[in-house]
């Protein structure tokens, strides 16, 4: 989120893209309701099914699936045709505002009624409301991410934002309602295939500085991995099955395919493909699951030995900062010692180091450096010293554990601190650039001072750019600035090579000698950032927003139809990407697919996928509580009365949803309105059945779900975004026979 | 002053998002069974734009409470606060309250095998029963006494947008209007649960 959840308070207009907030997030679409008690603001909901969050809106536009660029471009051109664009955002802050202005000329309301499926006036009618509406805020959640067009998806909501000169301002900003507790720290971690922990690159430059934080030798890193595997992406959570199953030529170095596997606190079940998941647990030689308790992964492997269960702590037997949606930090205190023999995550992890023998490089960042060392506070010292890409510096575990404790002192609509905690937003959102920053509730904003958690875009992307022969400065104008700033218009990130010229100050010999070779996030003395911060510099420095991508595929985002696409004349018009090779070490297939045959003729109906309110992910933890089983106990997919009656399907009747990747799914039929004739929608928390098949009798005796159901990742099609590899969940095809 | 006003329940439909945040809690708070629900939430015109309302039923402790009328036992007793309880231990489970409710809120476990059907149980506004307050008969019985300790009802402490609103009347009536006001549409409106419960 760029901004926090109360802040949407202060939005006089929302508009929602493939997020359903009221099932989602209910304690947190207070603040979207309570926005349009307050403010009259305007809730508008862009998705292809009628939600609970829809039910709210002022008004509602149902898209077909994965066709949210041409309706975003279509708002694109009818703000640029009224002169709604703030223009003066648009030159001092944002880089490529011509190539979308081109590619949006060509979405015309008719034409996105014609992708969309959004009749022209209800575009023209939502785009003059949302256009003209000041702040407006964006929200989006997984209906936008989950495409081969996902990047795409998530550059376009921004750009539409920047438009409008909707960022950077309190009730505006893109705010991506995040869907699991302290999943936005997993992230700052470095919980992902292709990068370090604080989105430092997997490459040289990131394992050098991580070296230089945990005082181990950079060759001695280089030696634990292959050769030229250390700065390979690893394989993603949506395909590691291929790694195993090697169906498919694999890009995994002298080791080859997969053979073990180590679980620590995934569902397994809950990505795409389900039977090949299935296929490829029981082709490991090894499985490791750490979790709470044994859960679902564990039925659907046939395997009888090789598979071991390691009992790992649930988060009240131990301590630790956790990462809220909004960027804050949360410190979480201990309640109880880990029960029976489970231990918490980091002593399992602990006891892996010791046995393979790097205990002492692996723990010598902390404490005395010789295994003196306080858990977790020194861990988050640790981070604090090298996290300073998002800056994290100001983390201090007595500053987190003040807030906890002092959570009342802070106001809930603005998060300024009150009383002792006068100066600090609640949680020290991210930036938090020294000990002495107050956190930054709102992301871009340059009214503030970057004392003040004021900032404006980074630069990371050089300081000139070449497009169509002109080159462009990508520093932001003169005159754009946050607040009380030594400088006047853009300035470069950080470095020791600039720091005495931008901030207006001469070093020592002793900080030189310090800081030489450094830049802001590099230098562990944290010279660079003080300086800055004195002379009210931002330490990543003030630039533009990109909206060109010169190393992409889409330069721009571009609409292309989903592999499985319902509107087979449209593929011609919109196709997919080329193929891709070797990318998070499997070849992904994008045209090939697609061109395969006409897949609508076989299966005919769209199918997308989402949340109920009492169940969350795959159902691991809501499907052992009665009371939430009781409330939604089985697994169904709401189909159109009218489609199922033409299908020879009653209300409750029991179908097989078959899949374009031949495996199908057994569930019951649920009649509804919310979705048109031509989509279907199904539940992702159940597993326990798969195609028809009930494992029950897999499960450890007495932990047996009170529900147990069909995955419909089992039906869920092949396709993957073409940068991130998410599977493509939201938007493929799907056939319905009475079982 | 605290207003010597009666308690009330009150949903608000502009605000209930049918997050089952009320039953759930209700169910956790007082060990309920499955199929017994002192609280539902119901969802109507569910996929018809302008048309889904979802909204949070219970015993809404009636004044003139229907099911006290009619009780041939006598089971049930008004507390000066407008709660309506009912004697478990009076109770036959014969089933009448159920006929006059307006709500569907009295509950039987269904246990024996010619259907019989025990004594019956239904919301307490979290106030327990007849027995001694805070025994461990009054929990078993009936569930947590929170009003006892000054607290709300679970269902609405747990409410995640505070649709359920429960307390005095007075207070809710002041909550309401200024929601209608800062909304600015006009009167409120009475819901059909209130004019029913309270005949006002």
């Amino acid at each position: 989120m760029t901004n926090h959840l109360a802040d949407i308070q202060k939005s006089k207009a929302i508009i929602i893209f493939g997020a359903n907030p009221a099932v989602n997030h209910p304690v947190g679409f207070q603040h979207f309701l309570k926005a349009k008690e307050i403010n009259g603001s305007k809730l508008i909901v862009v998705e292809p099914r009628f939600t609970r969050t829809a039910a709210k809106a002022d008004m509602f536009a149902q898209i077909r699936p994965g066709t949210d660029i041409p309706f975003m471009y279509g708002m694109i051109n009818l703000i640029l045709k009224n002169g709604w664009e703030d223009k003066k955002f648009v030159a001092e802050r944002t880089f490529g505002f011509e190539e979308i202005a081109k590619e949006a000329a060509k979405y015309t309301p008719e034409v996105v009624e014609d992708i969309t499926g959004v009749p022209a006036q209800q575009l023209i009618d939502i785009t003059r409301v949302y256009a003209q509406t000041k702040p407006g805020t964006l929200i989006w959640a997984m209906g936008l991410t989950q495409h081969t067009i996902g990047t795409s998806n998530t550059r376009l909501a921004p750009i539409l934002q920047l438009i409008l000169g909707n960022m950077g301002k309190p009730g505006g900003g893109t705010n991506i309602l995040r869907g699991h507790d302290n999943v936005q720290g997993a992230s700052d971690m470095g919980c992902l295939a292709e990068n370090l922990p604080g989105y430092f690159p997997n490459a040289e430059p990131g394992f050098k500085h991580w070296a230089n934080v945990w005082q181990v030798d950079f060759e001695w890193l280089k030696a634990r991995f292959a050769p030229d595997m250390m700065f390979k992406n690893g394989f993603s959570l949506s395909r590691w099955w291929q790694g195993v199953l090697e169906e498919e030529t694999i890009h995994n170095g002298p080791a080859g395919k997969l053979r073990a596997m180590v679980c620590m606190g995934n569902g397994l079940i809950s990505v795409a493909q389900t039977e090949k998941v299935k296929q490829a647990l029981d082709k490991l030689e090894l499985f490791v699951m750490i979790d709470i308790f044994p859960h679902d992964a564990i039925a659907y492997t046939d395997r009888k030995d090789g598979v071991y269960l390691l009992p790992a702590a649930s988060q009240y037997e131990t301590s630790g900062t956790v990462t809220a949606t909004n960027r804050s930090g949360q410190w979480r205190y201990q309640v109880v010692n880990p029960i029976y023999e489970s231990k918490a995550d980091q002593d399992i992890l602990f006891a892996f180091a010791k046995k393979f023998g790097f205990y002492n490089e692996y723990v010598r960042a902390l404490g005395d450096g010789k295994g003196n060392f306080v858990w977790p506070e020194d861990a988050t010292r640790e981070i604090a010293k090298g996290v300073k890409t998002i800056g994290l510096s100001g983390w201090l575990p007595e500053r987190l554990k003040a807030h906890t404790d002092n959570w009342h002192m802070f106001d809930e609509l603005t998060l300024e601190g009150k009383g002792p905690m006068k100066g600090e937003y609640y949680g020290l959102p991210w930036p938090c650039w020294s000990d002495k920053h107050p956190g930054t509730p709102n992301l871009y904003d340059n009214s503030l001072p970057v004392m003040k958690g004021g900032m404006g875009f980074r630069n990371n992307f050089g300081l000139k750019q070449e497009l169509n022969g002109v080159e462009y400065d990508m520093l932001a104008s003169e005159g754009s600035v946050p607040a009380g700033s030594t400088q006047k218009g853009g300035y470069p990130a950080i470095t020791a090579a600039n720091i005495e010229a931008l901030a207006g100050i001469t070093l020592t010999e002793e900080e030189k000698a310090k800081v030489a070779g450094k830049a802001w996030h590099t230098d562990l003395s944290m010279i660079l950032v003080n300086k800055a911060l004195e002379a009210g510099l931002c330490p990543y420095g003030n630039a533009r927003a990109r909206m060109f991508v010169k190393e992409w595929a889409d330069q721009i985002p571009r609409h292309r139809e989903p592999l499985h696409s319902p509107r087979t004349d449209m593929v011609a018009k919109y196709p997919s990407f080329k193929d891709k090779p070797n990318h998070f070490r499997v070849d992904t297939k994008y045209e090939s697919i697609q061109m395969q045959k006409d897949w609508a003729k076989e299966f005919p109906l769209n199918l997308i996928t989402g949340r109920l309110v009492t169940h969350n992910g795959q159902g691991i933890e809501s499907r052992i509580s009665p009371a939430l089983s009781e409330i939604y106990p089985e697994m169904f997919i709401e189909i159109h009365p009218d489609r199922a009656l033409k299908l020879g399907i009653k209300d409750g009747d029991m179908v097989w949803v078959h899949s374009p990747e031949g495996t199908k799914g057994y569930m019951k039929a649920k009649y509804s309105y919310s979705i048109k004739e031509d989509c279907v929608f199904a539940p992702f928390h159940w597993a326990g059945i798969h195609q028809g098949k009930d494992l029950s009798k897999n499960y450890p005796e007495g932990l047996v779900p009170y529900s147990v159901g069909e995955s419909i990742n089992t039906v869920t099609n092949y396709g993957y975004d073409i940068v991130t590899q998410i599977p493509e969940t939201k938007g493929g095809l799907c056939r319905i026979e009475k079982a | 002053m605290e207003s010597q006003a009666r308690v009330k329940f009150y949903c608000d439909e502009a605000r209930c998002i049918d997050c089952h945040g009320c039953d759930v809690a209700c169910k956790e708070a007082h060990h309920l069974p499955v199929g017994i629900n002192r609280r539902r939430v119901v969802t109507l015109n569910e996929g018809l734009v302008g048309k889904e309302k979802s909204l949070s039923i219970a015993c809404m402790h009636c004044s003139d409470a229907p099911c006290a009328q009619v009780c041939p036992v006598d089971c049930f007793y008004v507390r000066a606060d407008g709660i309506v309880l009912h004697d478990k231990e009076k109770c036959i489970g014969c089933g009448y309250c159920l006929y006059a409710c307006p709500f569907g809120a009295p509950q039987f476990p269904k246990s024996g095998i010619f259907g019989s059907r025990g004594p019956m149980d239904k919301c307490t506004f979290c106030a327990g029963g007849p027995e001694e307050t805070h025994s461990e008969k009054e929990y078993k019985l009936y569930g947590q006494n929170r009003i006892a300790e000054g607290k709300v009802p679970v269902c609405a402490a747990m409410c995640s947008t505070k649709a359920l609103l429960a307390g005095d009347s007075d207070s809710i009536s002041l909550i309401i209007r200024e929601r209608v006001l800062k909304r600015g549409s006009g009167t409120a409106s009475v819901p059909y649960t209130w004019s029913q419960a309270y005949k006002d």
